[in-house]
């Protein structure tokens, strides 16, 4: 099946223009808040820019690399467990906030990746590698062993129920 | 043996090109809840989450729930809020759903999600990640009991 390239268009506009007439109606009621606001808004895209520009790169290795009949075989209806692993390892491997990844999921869902890994994907974001740390040092080891353990298996679960409820395209 | 004709592999900066302007057309929605994630952290204070919680272990439990998802941020602000709500005498449960639904629930980025993924999509992820982070926070808080 070969895919046909979408015309370019912009997404979101209204979305932007909602959040742009909040800030100006904040503005005027309270200029020091929208002044804050937009402040930390800017220290946010500064931060997850890199990812912004991984993601951009991945998807462009993934496509280069990898044949869309490659891309299905890993992570479409016939993967198998390999693909759960993979979309389980993905999940927790990925840093930085979920929307900044529906750019490589939107692309990778486009070359057949089934429902329930996408589910797992982020299902399995919750554990963040880095982060592990910090957890362990507010709430212990046992509860992070023991939470990370329960994310894992209900990432697993989520997905496979996904695709019970709603059949997977394929 | 008959070689098998490979597909012939585009050129790199073609495909740069194609991923560079399809994450162009989405910028728009990115930078909306971007934005909502500075309103959001300006105008909800980790204060005025705190207040939300009762006492009670299944109600807290899903306002740990609610209150995550409808908070947007680094997962280090939710490990802080989280242990000064155990300090404070928060049940576990409601702690553990509020660290939980901070990463896989997200009422700011619902509008982006739809968009990209469809709503009969974001609507069946979004009850599953609902329903797993209370029963994830119940089995983790029961498990640690168990354990001690």
């Amino acid at each position: 099946m070969k895919k046909q390239d979408k015309p370019f268009a912009f997404r979101g506009q209204y979305l932007l223009l909602v959040v742009a007439v909040f800030y100006t109606v904040l503005f005027f009621v309270n200029s020091h808040s929208a002044w804050v606001a937009m402040q930390k808004s800017s220290t946010i895209f500064l931060k997850i820019l890199p990812i912004f520009v991984f993601v951009i790169f991945f998807t462009t290795l993934l496509n280069y690399l990898l044949q869309p009949k490659k891309i299905t075989r890993h992570l479409g209806k016939d993967s198998g467990v390999k693909g759960w692993f993979w979309a389980l390892m993905a999940g927790v491997i990925s840093h930085g906030p979920m929307y900044a990844w529906y750019p490589l999921i939107e692309d990778l869902r486009s070359h057949g990746m089934r429902d329930g890994l996408t589910v797992v994907f982020f299902a399995s974001r919750t554990i963040k590698i880095p982060l592990l740390p910090m957890m362990v040092d507010y709430f212990g080891l046992t509860f992070t062993i023991v939470l990370s353990a329960y994310v894992l298996l209900g990432a697993l679960f989520q997905g496979l129920l996904l695709e019970m409820l709603k059949p997977t395209k394929g | 043996m008959d070689k098998k004709q490979s597909p012939q592999r585009p050129v790199f900066l073609k495909v740069l090109q194609k991923s560079s302007l399809s994450f162009l057309a989405m910028a728009p929605l990115l930078l909306g809840v971007i934005g909502l994630v500075g309103l959001f952290q300006v105008l909800v204070t980790p204060q005025m989450l705190a207040s939300l919680f009762q006492g009670d272990p299944f109600l807290d439990t899903l306002t740990g729930t609610l209150s995550g998802a409808a908070a947007a941020g680094n997962p280090i602000v939710s490990y802080v809020i989280g242990g000064e709500l155990l300090d404070q005498g928060i049940s576990l449960y409601a702690v553990s759903a509020f660290i939980l639904s901070w990463v896989t629930l997200g009422f700011i980025q619902l509008p982006a999600e739809v968009a990209v993924f469809g709503g009969r999509f974001t609507l069946y992820r979004n009850i599953l990640a609902f329903v797993f982070t209370m029963l994830i926070a119940v089995l983790t808080t029961l498990t640690m009991q168990v354990l001690s």
